[in-house]
């Protein structure tokens, strides 16, 4: 897994690609998500557009990110998730709590709300 | 065709990465596509780290069993853990709601059942959990 991190209009964003699972590269994920959470970067843009795969562990540091930007006030929202991501976000219904978009102009948008 | 490859591996998770490798190495060789062999890896994977969490408590006493083989038209995994859980019964198959959405009880073996064709949980005949999960080749 690569992982790019800017700042978008005061968002950050943070462009994922390749295979997010099990692994070391989780670790370097959860660090990116507390960087944001403890600089009050306030809202994180994800960027799944080159993601793959992902697994249950994948899957639980996006909730856990999630979850911890929402307590400190923050939103996160998932940008140009593949066919198949977006399918694992509907079987595990992480559908009805991720805000998704498909046009990064929006999303930055919608986040600077 | 590959076939009676058992593997004992004990539940601690920094196996997991190896055994990943290992059974992406299996698929290809048994005929799963370049493009689907990590699919069928993590769904592999999933299972085992249930077996080893929920099965074998994170205990790396405890031993996980993989069985592989391959017949025609289908490349199957048995995975057997010392416990008696059963997903089915306990965790559902399905989401829950609230709290237990945010949970990641149960994600691995929605993730799992996604992604393989076949994915059923019952016992083994010493009555513990055994997992079998089949990939059919084509």
């Amino acid at each position: 897994m690569k992982i790019k991190e800017e700042i978008k209009d005061g968002v950050m964003v943070i462009r994922l690609s390749g295979k997010v699972i099990s692994g070391p590269d989780l670790m370097d994920l959860k660090s990116v998500f507390q960087t944001a959470i403890s600089n009050a970067t306030g809202n994180v843009l994800l960027d799944l557009g080159h993601v793959n795969w992902m697994d249950s562990s994948g899957l639980g540091v996006l909730v856990s990110g999630h979850t911890s930007l929402a307590r400190e006030g923050g939103r996160m929202a998932i940008l140009n998730a593949t066919k198949k991501i977006h399918e694992l976000f509907i079987i595990t219904k992480l559908v009805t709590i991720f805000e998704t978009f498909t046009n990064e102009s929006e999303a930055l948008a919608s986040l600077k709300e | 065709m590959l076939k009676g490859i058992v593997l004992k591996i004990p539940s601690d998770d920094t196996i997991v990465e190896a055994l990943q490798i290992f059974v992406e190495k299996i698929g290809l060789v048994a005929g799963v596509s370049e493009e689907d062999v990590t699919g069928l890896s993590i769904a592999v994977m999933e299972v085992v780290k249930n077996a080893m969490e929920h099965g074998n408590g994170s205990d790396p006493r405890k031993l996980v069993t993989i069985y592989i083989d391959v017949y025609s038209g289908r490349l199957q995994f048995i995975v057997d853990d010392c416990g008696s859980w059963q997903p089915d019964a306990h965790m559902g198959h399905v989401p829950g709601e609230g709290k237990a959405l945010i949970s990641s009880r149960g994600r691995g073996v929605l993730i799992a059942r996604n992604l393989a064709r076949w994915l059923d949980y019952g016992l083994n005949p010493e009555g513990k959990t055994r997992a079998t999960l089949i990939w059919p080749l084509t």
